[in-house]
This record gives C-alpha cells, structure tokens and sequence, in this order.
C-alpha cells in the first residue's frame, strides 16, 4: 500500500508490514496502524510512521544500543493482549524525543512488538526509569601521540 | 463526576466488565484493585498523562533532529541507574 508521510514523502508499505497497536499510544490513541521505516542515514534509528496521519511519525531505537544495562520488568497484563508469553519472544523499541539539552530517551514507556503477530503496545515498564533520559555525545578516543 | 462512598472490600462495576475493589484503607491511602480486561489499559493519571504529553512532544520529531544520533551514548551515571535489582 502506497502512504503519505510529511516527512519521507509517499512510501510503499507492504500490508504485512504494518504493525497493529490495538490500542493506539497514549496521546495518539487515534493511530492504530504503523508501518516501521528504517532511517536513510542512521542505522541506529527507526521511524514509526502512522499509516493514517501522515505527519505523525515516531523515531525508536533499540534501547541497548545506547543504554547497555536496560532491563524492563512488565506486568503480565501488558504483554497478554500483545499474545506474548515472555518479554523475550518481544522487540523492545523506546521513542526519541528532543529534550531541553539533547536528544532523550524514553525508558519508562518502551513500545513493545511481537514481530509474529505483527502487534505492538506502549507499555508502563514496573520501577523508577526515566522518561527523558539524556543522550550526549561519546567522547572520542584519546589520541595516541605519534 | 459520580461519587460513590465504599468501604474496604467493596467494589464498583463499570460497564460490565471492569471492576474496582477497595483493597485496603490505611490513613490516607487507599489501595485498589482493578478487574479489568487485558486489552483495557489501567494506569495512575499522572503517569498516563505525562506519556501522553511525552508522546506529543516526540511526535514532532524530524529526520533532520536526529541526524548525529549514532553519536549519541547514554549519560554516564549522574542520571539515575537504569538496572535496579527488585
């Protein structure tokens, strides 16, 4: 299926692609449907583009790439209506927001996919996690004299 | 807003399949219990409510915001720690 998106033009989306989220996004209730778009440039990056409001479009990366130490516990009832048993069957994506002084992380409400089922859901993840957590630039590495 | 009085271990039904029970009564705390289908989901407002604003704020992201991303790492330990045992 053809879409329009504001920020990646009309696209081709395979209808087995799109991703179901039964109940919408906090704030986003109205979209139900996305489709997952790799970034041209980032390969750490993804964007979840609506495929029903076109200039709604969430950037996502996988977590562990920028915090090797996240682990999230989720009750059981935010994993049933996605028909996981286990966290491990699911991809764990967190949104990407522009914080005051960099880009941020949302760590309390990752968005969780079962890649078979082809559903997804924002879930409350248990314990004090962060919903802006800052990323900064790595500090390159010293330099060896010659 | 309907206001109802209840009593520890009674319960309120909304619609017909949510149910909301009085768990416990301490001081000024009230514990509740919540019956409610799996595809329902159930979460204290302030919670709900700043994901929602946090959703909005994200959703006006643009490709050329992110642009040095794969930079990016996250901030060393002066933010809270991320792993916490239970």
């Amino acid at each position: 299926m053809r879409i329009s998106t504001t920020r990646f033009g009309r696209i081709d989306v395979e209808t087995d692609d799109v991703l179901h989220f039964p109940s919408g996004m906090p704030g986003l209730e109205g979209c139900r449907e996305w489709a997952l778009l790799a970034d041209a440039t980032n390969d750490a990056l993804g964007w979840l583009q609506s495929t029903n409001r076109s200039d709604i479009a969430i950037a996502v990366v996988s977590p562990r790439r920028f915090v090797p130490d996240y682990q999230i516990r989720i009750p059981r009832s935010e994993l049933t209506p996605l028909r996981l048993s286990d966290i491990g069957q699911a991809q764990v994506l967190v949104v990407v927001a522009q914080g005051s002084r960099s880009l941020t992380l949302n760590l309390k409400a990752p968005i969780v996919i079962n890649l078979e089922a082809r559903t997804g859901r924002q879930v409350v993840a248990s314990g004090d996690l962060p919903m802006q957590y800052e990323l900064v630039p790595e500090r390159p590495p010293l330099k060896k004299s010659a | 807003m309907l206001v109802l009085s209840r009593q520890r271990d009674e319960s309120i039904m909304i619609g017909d399949n949510i149910v909301v029970t009085i768990v416990d009564i301490r001081g000024d705390k009230v514990r509740l219990g919540i019956n409610a289908p799996a595809e329902i989901p159930v979460h204290r407002q302030e919670v709900y409510e700043a994901i929602q604003r946090e959703n909005l704020r994200a959703s006006r992201l643009e490709p050329s915001d992110t642009r040095d991303i794969g930079n990016l790492a996250a901030k060393p330990s002066n933010q809270a720690p991320v792993n916490k045992n239970p």
